[in-house]
């Protein structure tokens, strides 16, 4: 088994209560090296226990989990072993970039002089090295959150835990930090678990995906196979708003389309759902635009509802919090 | 050593202990925060030493009551000093998120904990610092200043520990700072209050103290070293008369001491409270 095959953390059955409300009911998954696993669920749904347990600030009342092999029994060994961005973390006023991961690195059982080397590195690797002798207090968020992943790898992590490191920034700063997080599991053969809200950019960069809602997991694999789980039979395409209706009746008339909608939260965009047969129906897609077409009607945009994270976190998490 | 090394057993590294307590000491000093307690010291207690040297009612007091009262300003109020800066040492870093990072580390709590320990000492030898030349100034020269350096250092030395663990005791209780400072201050009350009543009643009539006010100010830490500095600064008692108000102040930090880092300490936890207590986690 190579190294990026090789599995790192493991969790089988984790489950935890705040008194008589279940957090967990029972997780269960796997990650492996090298690779980036998106960890969504709406609020509440149990992703900040989760990882509360995983990173050894929490116990699980039942289950199992290990990282890098080693139990969850001995939590020292296994925080030597792990890297973490919580979602909020403060830092402190009076320490520059550099001496902020210094002290980490001594904490990790360095010496100052090999931390602070390995802290110029980790500061050239994040972008800041220009900084590093800057208070970090004057660091903007998007620096913050920089200093922050560093400091989550100055013990060269085999798992890094990323709470929405993208929460707050600005697209650009989305853009760079998702690379960044990308070269971390790439280049350092990291398992990297990534929670976050914004659904499009764990799509994008992760490779695998678990989706809790309620302390369980709805769906969990590559994130191609998540998508395929959901319904393929309803598209949604976007037309002009002044030929909204025309479209609608064109639409309407063909015999596989079960009903016509305006896409709720989309607008311009027709919600059509077609008839259960239809799904086996290659040609479907391009009979429907075949009809706006020869009643020149133009076509903005069209997309199958399912083709998209965001429609299956939706259809998972539709309970909402029990 | 090479970057996964640090996922192994340190061993040139310094201890962890140092390292927090390091950190912890140029955080208050440098951040400010200890400097401020200590500037606000240094101007009350110079007030209060003007308005000896020079209010008419208040130089009628005996120099030695003046020398003592001076002595308990500067040690109570250094001990105040080091509770303050316990009970923000581990609430404060919840409120403020740094927490979450530290215990994130694979560091033992205790030794988070004796770090910060240590340095929420660190205001009493400055306070000490700045007291003595007031205790200097007021005595005059009188055989008072001996016992006022000899037991106001002993006393203060012993309490502050107790103290600064106190603070901490509570900070680690507490969720927020607010709470972890009001019932701080709340304790410090609950014990200089019945003191300074007991030396009121001691200095008015100490022949006619009863066993029972005798137990009592002997129980309470603060009531005892009062009485200490008060039989050595004023009536000049001799060791073998001293020494049995010595003990609350000696047995009193060595049990805020050993609870901390016994029992409170290695459960240090992200939420308030202490967590049950597993070998493999401390």
């Amino acid at each position: 088994m190579s190294d990026h095959e090789k599995a790192v953390l493991v969790a089988e059955g984790l489950q935890k209560a705040y008194g008589p409300r279940a957090a967990l009911r029972g997780l269960s998954f796997t990650l492996r090296a090298g690779r980036l696993l998106g960890f969504l669920g709406p609020n509440g749904a149990g992703k900040t226990t989760s990882i509360r347990i995983l990173t050894t600030i929490m116990e699980p009342d039942s289950g199992h989990f290990t990282v890098d092999g080693i139990s969850h029994k001995h939590p020292d060994q296994i925080r030597r072993r792990i890297g973490v961005l919580p979602e909020s973390f403060g830092l402190p006023k009076q320490m520059t970039g550099i001496e902020y991961l210094t002290y980490f690195g001594q904490l990790y059982g360095r010496s100052k002089s090999d931390a602070k080397s390995v802290g110029m590195e980790l500061l050239e690797e994040v972008g800041l090295h220009k900084r590093a002798r800057s208070l970090v207090s004057t660091y903007s968020h998007g620096m913050r959150q920089r200093i922050g992943i560093a400091r989550a790898l100055v013990n060269d992590p085999v798992v890094v835990f990323l709470d929405e490191p993208t929460i707050g920034l600005d697209p650009r700063g989305q853009q760079e930090l998702l690379g960044l997080v990308q070269q971390v599991a790439e280049e350092r053969a990291a398992g990297v678990i990534l929670c976050s809200h914004l659904l499009s950019e764990v799509e994008s960069v992760c490779d695998d995906v678990v989706i809790l809602s309620s302390g369980e997991i709805v769906a969990s694999g590559t994130v191609s196979d998540v998508i395929g789980k959901t319904e393929q039979n309803v598209m949604r395409i976007r037309v002009p708003a002044e030929s909204l209706e025309e479209a609608q009746r064109e639409l309407e008339a063909i015999p596989a389309v079960r009903k016509v909608s305006a896409a709720s939260g989309m607008p311009g965009w027709i919600r059509v759902e077609l008839d259960d047969a239809a799904s086996e129906d290659h040609q479907i897609n391009n009979r429907v635009l075949e009809t706006l077409l020869r009643a020149e009607i133009p076509i903005l945009s069209f997309e199958p509802e399912g083709g998209r994270l965001q429609d299956v976190f939706l259809q998972l998490t539709s309970g909402g919090i029990k | 050593m090479s970057a996964s090394d640090a996922r192994t057993a340190p061993s040139r590294a310094s201890p962890v202990w140092r390292i927090v307590f390091w950190r912890e000491l140029r955080d208050q000093w440098f951040g400010g925060k200890a400097l401020a307690m200590i500037l606000i010291y240094t101007i009350l207690l110079g007030i209060y030493s003007y308005l000896f040297a020079s209010n008419s009612e208040l130089q009628l007091l005996p120099l030695k009551q003046m020398v003592l009262e001076i002595v308990k300003a500067a040690v109570f109020v250094g001990l105040f000093i080091c509770l303050i800066v316990g009970a923000d040492s581990v609430s404060g870093e919840r409120e403020r998120a740094t927490l979450e990072g530290l215990l994130l580390t694979p560091t033992s709590r205790r030794q988070i904990v004796v770090g910060k320990f240590l340095s929420a000492v660190s205001p009493w030898p400055v306070a000490l610092a700045v007291a003595i030349p007031y205790w200097v100034v007021l005595s005059k020269g009188d055989v008072a200043l001996g016992h006022a350096l000899v037991w106001g250092s002993i006393m203060g030395t012993l309490l502050a520990p107790a103290f600064a663990g106190i603070g901490m005791l509570v900070s680690v209780w507490c969720n927020t700072n607010k709470t972890s400072m009001l019932v701080s201050i709340g304790v410090y009350l609950l014990l200089i209050l019945p003191s300074q009543y007991s030396g009121l009643a001691t200095v008015t009539t100490s022949t006619q103290a009863t066993d029972f006010s005798n137990l009592f100010q002997l129980v309470n830490p603060m009531g005892a070293a009062n009485r200490l500095l008060h039989d050595s600064i004023q009536l000049n008692a001799p060791f073998g008369q001293l020494w049995l108000w010595a003990t609350t102040p000696l047995l009193f930090p060595v049990i805020v001491i050993a609870v901390l880092c016994l029992f409170v300490g290695p459960g240090l936890q992200l939420e308030g409270g202490v967590r049950r207590l597993r070998t493999t986690s401390v």
